[in-house]
């Protein structure tokens, strides 16, 4: 059966099997909560509906972009023709408004983000003084999770909105476009900085030309002077509508207009001013141009070391291509190298240089790993985890990080000019290829062979000239590197050992100078008895290179060495990328603070641990709850249909109850034959609306899976987002039976599959979670199961003892800020703390792979447990929780970053060729394969290639040094020890950095924090601005300080350590100084300085 | 000139011959035409109505907006040259330029009324721009011991060495309760206020409650009262202000958090409705009668790199005798104290990056520079310094003397003395209360019609609820001292403040208000906030008169 359809119908099983669960009216509904949908239609309409509008969207699809369905739906939608008249009809029209105005924000949004549902408000229908009427938008803070453009576009569809219903411009008074004045600017002083900030004259424009209303909810308590208006309902700052007004509409100007054409919008004219305002920001940029060093260095963190400067020598080597666990912002490194340094760990961030501002770093063990000096003066390339592990302690430098993998994608993401590429054997296969030899000689050469074998040096030359190409990358060091001087030094040293070098032996010099030489070239060799040893093949290849004097004169020291030497030599590495460790590596399951068992109130009745055992001890508790009634017998109940008679229930509003706990605890320990309740958890309140508590049973089969529910009744697990297109079924725990049985047929070459190390293309839905993602979700099955079997009375379903037994079964991943599940299926493990995924399938939860994270949830789990009436009743509650379900993924209908992955299996000749210059990525991409050419196709699904293998996944470390080391100072000190060995780090800088970007910033916040802190009830919880003149919290509790001594001088020590073993510039040691003197003048009384003086002094 | 009659007509207004005339004679014609047609819109008629205007009524906007008409412009400056013969330009803050005007529109700080716009205490008379004319090319040095009796200056409070606070939870509450006794004493002398009571004293049908409070918490309602929530040591109250009230209603706008003040309420049920406020308020000071000239200095700001070295000289030449003319020298042989009212120096890492704006990145080496420039005024003036945020001292208030171990070339020189902030001295009778000015900023940027420019409104505003910063948890970081230090106990007879880099000077019952400006061009943080400084103008009570002297031109 086909992959999809075969998802489908094992998803609609599971849907039975829930359905058939909430229909024992156990629950807050009789039905599973979690609509199916298949595409971007279904998921519009299950996200924010109206019932049926999928099917419009699939008609207008037909013939119309993505764009311009959404506007003809906003139009259609808000202009229907409504049968009510006076107010209902006013009612009824803003009602169509806002609805229009969801659904098509929903489609622009894929249908996934959270934005159409909280990002809006309302939509109103307001008047104008001159009593014309017009559209108002209320944006609400979580506008934001829909970016920029979309929240323009939001305005645009109010626009579209008007025009459809014949409603007026909004007019707007001077005091109320003054009001956004005021707002931008309090909003940028005092909450946070906008990515664009306009001029007061700007804001003024936008305010006075924009045709609807950009109003909305207060997000800030700050209020503005311009109160008390007519129109506008709060006088705090509305940052939603500020975001869609500067953010959206101002920021994205451009983008605005060329929309407002092509959708035969008029009226948007004005907004030409704001595309030309270009420049202003280039000088903003020049203003910072003192401190142009990119973003990633600025600033330095206590525990994140740098490793290494920007493009400086010796930092990671740019390699282009992608292996089958990169793309889609993950890059490689080899497992070498993260062994190494200890802070690299699969799916640690880094922050980059370039392209792009992060990455996660996953092993890929074809690419070049370090090159370092060993104390005894060694130097060695090392090329495994193997070999790293056994020299790691003996390591005195670390002269070369190696390659860093980076996709031709990711600059096309990034838009960054290209890069020169490394000079490496597969450039130097393409140069074989396009060698007239190679053609003329019919190709009886087996260049793939030719690549991965191990060439002599004498082989080597004689290759380059029999085909007239550049020599060999294995015998070509960092030329480049070093100064013409020094190579002419080096050439000399060498020369005056020459005579002795016999072919096929190694070749002996005495120790001098030039050994640096040759260690910044690279070149490995060891240090013997006062003398320096070189390996017959590299002797060989530096004598052939280095054949004469060079010429001080030339521009570099390749095309130097180039005028001397009669086979072309290649600069090996013209691109370094600087690096900084970002985010460490997750993999965890979701834990409320404090984690629940189960959404029931215990109110503090439940001590500090919130124990519901404990609650029930007191027998009768008071909690704010609701309950159901029976319309037919009357009883009370939490139940959708009547315990006593089975009559369907009704809601009753929330109201302080006292309930009998210990009964009911007592009846439901019963009712699911579990005695061991003690250390159930409940919570303190609910904050839904319907304050409708979750049934006991489930917290205690819960307690007794050790397993823990989020906000809305799912249970979770957290981990790093890693791509994967291709895997091993031995590296993921898969057996090849259970690979057949879940329809996998042939490994990516086209063969059958037979064994367990074939290369297997991803399917992609299916997904690899981490062992203990794995480990969880069996105890998640458990708990499934036992509420199946004791809590339903139904079969057990998973039967899983252990995490291969889940291989096949489904899950949802759901990420931050949506609100749309996707279905997927797990095929194995990893031993990594991440969640490896086809790029697809992270890109239908709008992620990519720079160190995002989110859940994985067991689809049964989802369909039966979720209920929106769990959901917070606060803005933002509905995101993050699985309003829908996304059956099948379409490449066309996710974020167009995942087209931008590449899939081909290798570069050609004119591809590297180009890099050499800075091309824009868009002119090169005839040279290149992506998904995004092969949309709509079978192809989009399928053949997804890679040019670099890796032979593991998840090789290298596991768990990142900065996660391993329990304290800051021991994290500081292993980050500073490790900025002394990388050649491209400067350590004092890394020193100077950590106390300017993080110590002292920190101490000086917390110093400031310190001194206008709140104070907080230790009883009740209660916050209070400033201490109390009574002492004490109005429900008498204790109070106790926000901001703890301990908070301001946490880094002090440090600091101060820092300061006095490292020689870091005296305006930092000073600052540190100072800062000294004020927390001790604030933490210690001169009384006691003085007392205990006296005493001194006798 | 077209342009000016149409605007008006698309309005629905007429205009006069004279009324035209009038505002075409306004510095800018258009931006008043603006403002003009706004302010009759709004206030006057209602949208539709059609109006002829006429000139006495542009005449009242004119003044009431304090437009500036080109005559009166020339007008001024000739009355400067033909009576003081000083300096041909017009002294920059003698009135609000069109400019700042502007800025203020667009600035959250605008002023609303009239009394906002113009500070009109200085004036003309008293600011005077000392003139380009170096009397001896070299510094006269006074290295003599001076025969000066320095019998009446005395400290009266320094609050260095005496910070008890050890930063436990116990000391916020002392802090506060301090704060709340020492204002309850300055007002229970109120004749109001002599019986009062605690609020849990309150009984269960009394309806007159008299009682003294901190203000916890001011909101406004839907119907637009306010309500602000209470409290004392003995528990919490919400009073509410109804803005059918008018006088009290304007009172309680003015209510910021902590302060203390006095309140009579009628209890009605559980709602207190209040009758009265009553601030602690100042008495009238009488004059001091001094003999002497004090010079007020503060946020000099050495060893930045917008620093003014060159006029900072020319005030020091000045001082000593070496600048201006005959009677500007004898202002400057009259002067026996100078005050430096915090950030003498620029420090290091007050803000984020600040290392590329400082000339002199060492602190001790900003303080090493400080001393070569003030070794350089007459030993016979007696100079008192303060600590402000940029000062090697702890941030939070009262700040600590700049310690010995940063400025010891400071403390050398004999003539110098170094005191807390705030601080308070008396100089031959004269008392003056330093104070840095962290506390404006609370006000300037969080407190409806307040603003940076009109500090000396601010300043007016500490005396009467008789405290320096009573905001808590926002600008101004407060040590939990075990005495609040920042309550005006004594009150003095010179308010001196700095901080915000605009000179303003009022006088308040009798009691100089003073803020001494700055030595330092406009900052990059001053850009962002639109805060345009007078640098380089200094204060001065010439035994007791108020004058001004601008050393840059």
């Amino acid at each position: 059966m086909d992959y999809f359809k075969r998802l489908e119908q094992e998803t609609k099983d599971l849907y039975e099997i829930a359905n058939k669960a909430r229909s024992k009216g156990l629950d807050v509904e009789t039905k599973t909560e979690i609509p199916l949908a298949k595409d971007l239609a279904e998921r519009v309409e299950g996200l924010v509906g109206p019932e049926g509008i999928a099917k419009r969207i699939k008609e207008l699809e037909n013939d119309m972009s993505r764009e311009e369905v959404a506007f003809q739906i906003a139009a259609e939608i808000a202009s229907q023709d409504v049968d009510e008249t006076g107010e209902k009809e006013a009612e009824k029209k803003e009602q169509l408004a806002d609805q229009g105005l969801r659904t098509a924000l929903a489609i622009l949004t894929e249908g996934v983000v959270a934005a159409p549902l909280e990002g809006i408000a309302k939509v109103a229908i307001k008047k104008n003084f001159d009593n014309t009427k017009y559209l108002a938008v209320y944006f609400a803070g979580p506008i934001r999770s829909a970016g920029g453009t979309a929240a323009a576009l939001a305005v645009l569809l109010g626009d579209k909105i008007k025009l459809a219903t014949g409603l007026s411009n909004y007019k707007p008074i001077n005091d109320e476009i003054e009001r956004y004045v005021e707002e931008v600017e309090l909003y940028e002083s005092e909450v946070t900085n906008l990515q664009y900030s306009p001029t007061s004259d700007e804001v003024r424009t936008a305010a006075s030309n924009i045709p609807v209303e950009v109003t909305g909810e207060a997000t800030d308590q700050i209020e503005v002077s311009h109160k008390d208006m007519e129109r506008v309902e709060t006088n705090n700052i509305r940052g939603g509508a500020l975001l869609a007004m500067i953010e959206g509409i101002v920021q994205k100007a451009k983008k605005i207009i060329k929309y407002s054409n092509t959708l035969g919008l008029p009226g948007w004219d004005w907004l030409k001013e704001f595309t030309h305002e270009k420049p202003k920001e280039d000088e903003k940029d020049d203003e910072n141009k003192e401190d142009s060093s990119p973003k990633y260095i600025q600033d330095i963190i206590g525990g994140r070391p740098v490793l290494g400067y920007p493009s400086e020598k010796g930092a990671f080597r740019l390699r282009y291509g992608r292996s089958r666990n990169t793309g889609l912002a993950a890059m490689g490194v080899n497992p070498a190298t993260m062994e190494l340094v200890g802070f690299l760990a699969v799916g640690t961030q880094l922050k980059i240089e370039f392209p792009g501002k992060g990455t996660c770093v996953v092993p890929v063990d074809s690419i070049d790993g370090p090159i370092v000096k060993l104390k005894n003066g060694n130097v060695i390339k090392v090329d495994t985890v193997k070999e790293a592990k056994k020299i790691k302690n003996n390591v005195s430098e670390i002269l070369f990080l190696g390659d860093m993998l980076v996709a031709f994608g990711e600059f096309l993401r990034n838009n960054q000019p290209m890069l020169g590429a490394a000079w490496c054997e597969e450039w130097w296969i393409e140069t074989i290829r396009n060698s007239k030899k190679y053609i003329n000689d019919n190709k009886n050469l087996d260049l793939e062979k030719l690549e991965t074998e191990k060439l002599s040096a004498k082989e080597a030359f004689n290759f380059s000239e029999e085909y007239d190409v550049p020599l060999h990358p294995n015998y070509v060091y960092y030329y480049n590197d070093v100064t013409i001087k020094d190579l002419n030094a080096l050439i000399k040293w060498l020369n005056s050992f020459k005579d002795s070098f016999i072919e096929g032996e190694v070749f002996a010099l005495d120790l001098s100078y030039q050994k640096r030489i040759l260690e910044v070239l690279g070149i490995p060799h060891e240090l013997k008895d006062s003398k320096v040893l070189i390996n017959p093949e590299i002797a060989y290849a530096l004598l052939h290179t280095l054949t004469n004097n060079l010429d001080e004169s030339k521009d570099s020291t390749i095309e130097a060495l180039n005028d001397i030497s009669n086979i072309e030599i290649k600069n090996k590495a013209p691109t370094y990328i600087g690096t900084r460790v970002g985010r460490p590596e997750k993999s965890k399951e979701r834990l409320m603070k404090p984690a629940p068992h189960s959404l029931f109130p215990i109110n503090h009745d439940g001590g500090s641990r919130r124990l519901i055992a404990e609650a029930a001890k007191k027998g009768n508790i008071r909690v704010d709850i609701a309950r159901r009634k029976c319309p037919e017998c009357q009883s009370i109940s939490f139940s959708s249909l009547c315990p006593n008679c089975g009559t369907p229930t009704i809601k009753g509003n929330p109201k302080t109850r006292t309930i009998n706990l210990g009964a009911m605890l007592k009846k439901a320990s019963d009712n699911v034959g579990v005695r061991q309740v003690d250390e159930m958890k409940g919570v303190v309140g609910l904050i839904s609306e319907d304050k409708l508590p979750e049934p006991l049973e489930k917290g205690i089969l819960r307690a007794k899976n050790n397993v823990y529910t989020f906000k809305e009744a799912t249970i979770r697990h957290d981990s790093t987002d890693l791509p994967l297109t291709h895997f091993i079924p031995s590296e993921i725990g898969v057996t090849v039976k259970k690979l057949l049985d879940m329809g996998y047929e042939h490994d990516c070459y086209g063969q059958p599959i037979e064994n367990e190390n074939q290369i297997i293309e991803l399917k992609v839905q299916d997904i690899v979670v981490s062992t203990n993602c794995g480990e969880y979700l069996v105890n998640v099955a458990n708990y499934i199961d036992d509420l199946l079997e004791k809590f339903y009375g139904m079969d057990r379903f998973y039967n899983a003892t252990c995490k291969e037994d889940l291989i096949g079964q489904l899950i949802a991943g759901l990420a931050p800020h949506t609100s749309a599940g996707v279905l997927g299926r797990i095929v194995g493990f990893t031993e990594a703390l991440a969640c490896y995924a086809h790029p697809y399938f992270h890109s239908a939860k709008r992620r990519n792979c720079d160190s995002d994270e989110d859940s994985v949830i067991l689809l049964l789990d989802a369909l039966i447990n979720f209920s929106k009436s769990y959901l917070p009743s606060t803005r933002g509650g509905s995101m993050d929780a699985p309003l829908v379900l996304s059956s099948r993924i379409d490449p066309e209908e996710i974020d167009d970053e995942s087209q931008k992955l590449d899939i081909m299996s290798k570069f050609s000749l004119e591809f590297f060729e180009k890099t050499q210059k800075p091309y824009k990525p868009s002119e090169l991409l005839e040279y290149v394969d992506n998904v995004g050419m092969h949309l709509g196709t079978p192809e989009q699904y399928e053949n997804l290639m890679f040019s670099h293998h890796t032979s593991s996944i998840h090789a290298g470390p596991h768990l990142c040094l900065y996660k391993r080391l329990n304290s800051m100072p021991d994290k500081v000190e292993a980050q500073i020890n490790l900025a002394e060995k990388v050649r491209a780090v400067d350590q004092r800088g890394v020193v100077e950095g950590v106390l300017s970007s993080h110590f002292l910033p920190d101490i000086m916040g917390n110093v400031r924090a310190f001194s206008r802190q709140k104070v907080r009830c230790t009883k009740c919880n209660a916050k209070y601005r400033r201490m109390p003149l009574t002492g004490k919290c109005k429900c008498g509790g204790n109070l106790v300080m926000s901001v703890s001594k301990g908070s301001v001088t946490k880094y002090l020590e440090i600091s101060q350590n820092l300061v006095n073993r490292y020689p870091v510039s005296h305006y930092l040691s000073q600052r540190l100084e100072i800062q000294e003197f004020g927390i001790n003048s604030l933490f210690e009384s001169d009384k006691s300085k003085q007392s205990s003086l006296d005493i001194f002094f006798g | 000139m077209n342009d000016i009659i149409l605007k008006f007509a698309k309005k629905g207004i007429n205009l006069s011959p004279d009324a035209y005339k009038k505002i075409i004679s306004t510095e800018d014609p258009n931006d008043f035409s603006t403002s003009l047609i706004l302010k009759l819109k709004t206030k006057n008629y209602s949208k539709n109505d059609f109006i002829s205007l006429k000139g006495d009524i542009v005449n009242h906007y004119i003044k009431e907006l304090g437009i500036k008409t080109k005559n009166e412009n020339k007008k001024e400056i000739n009355n400067l040259n033909s009576l003081d013969n000083f300096n041909k330009e017009q002294p920059k803050n003698n009135t609000i330029t069109k400019e700042q005007q502007k800025n203020n529109t667009i600035t959250k700080e605008q002023p609303k009324n009239k009394e906002n716009l113009i500070n009109d205490e200085i004036s003309n008379k008293n600011l005077i721009k000392i003139n380009d004319k170096e009397v001896s090319p070299e510094f006269k040095r006074n290295l003599t011991k001076p025969n000066v009796n320095y019998d009446n200056f005395e400290i009266l409070k320094d609050l260095t060495n005496q910070s008890y606070t050890s930063g436990e939870l116990n000391n916020l509450v002392t802090y506060f309760n301090n704060r709340y006794q020492k204002l309850s004493k300055i007002i229970e002398k109120h004749p109001e206020m002599k019986t009062h009571q605690k609020i849990s004293e309150i009984g269960e049908g009394q309806t007159d409650l008299n009682l003294i409070l901190m203000v916890n918490n001011v909101r406004t309602t839907k119907n637009g009262h306010n309500l602000v929530d209470f409290e004392d040591d003995t528990g919490n109250l919400n009073v509410l202000f109804s803005n059918k009230n008018e006088s009290v209603f304007k009172q309680s706008e003015k209510l910021v958090r902590d302060e203390v003040v006095g309140i009579t309420a009628d209890k009605r049920g559980d709602l207190a409705i209040g009758n009265n406020i009553i601030f602690p308020g100042v008495p009238r000071m009488p004059n001091t009668n001094s003999k002497c000239g004090i010079v007020f200095t503060s946020d000099i700001h050495i060893g930045s790199i917008t620093f003014l070295e060159d006029a900072f000289v020319k005030f020091i030449k000045w001082i000593n005798g070496d600048f201006g003319n005959e009677e500007q020298r004898e202002i400057a042989n009259n002067v026996k104290y100078m005050t430096v009212d915090g950030d003498i120096v620029d420090g290091i890492g007050v803000y984020p990056n600040q290392e590329k704006e400082l000339a002199i990145k060492d602190i001790t080496e900003q303080y090493d520079e400080a001393a070569r420039l003030l070794g350089d005024i007459r030993s016979d003036i007696k100079i008192i310094i303060g600590p402000g945020n940029h000062d090697a001292s702890r941030l939070a208030e009262p700040q600590p003397a700049v310690p010995e171990k940063y400025a010891k070339s400071l403390y050398k020189l004999n003539n110098i003395e170094f005191i807390s902030n705030p601080g308070y001295v008396n100089l031959d009778g004269t008392k003056v209360l330093m104070y840095h000015g962290r506390g404006i900023d609370d006000f300037a940027i969080g407190v409806k019609d307040y603003s940076h420019e009109r500090n000396d409104l601010i300043m007016e505003e500490f005396l009467n609820i008789r405290h320096l910063a009573p905001i808590y948890g926002e600008r101004t970081p407060l040590a939990s001292e075990l005495e609040d230090h920042l309550v005006i106990d004594e009150v003095p007879n010179v308010l001196h403040t700095g901080h915000v880099h605009i000179n303003t000077y009022k006088n308040y019952k009798g009691i100089h208000l003073i803020n001494s400006g700055t030595f330092q061009t406009q900052t990059e943080f001053q850009k962002i906030y639109n805060i345009v400084p007078t640098p380089a103008q200094v204060p001065i009570l010439d035994n007791g008169e108020y004058k001004q002297l601008k050393f840059i031109d």
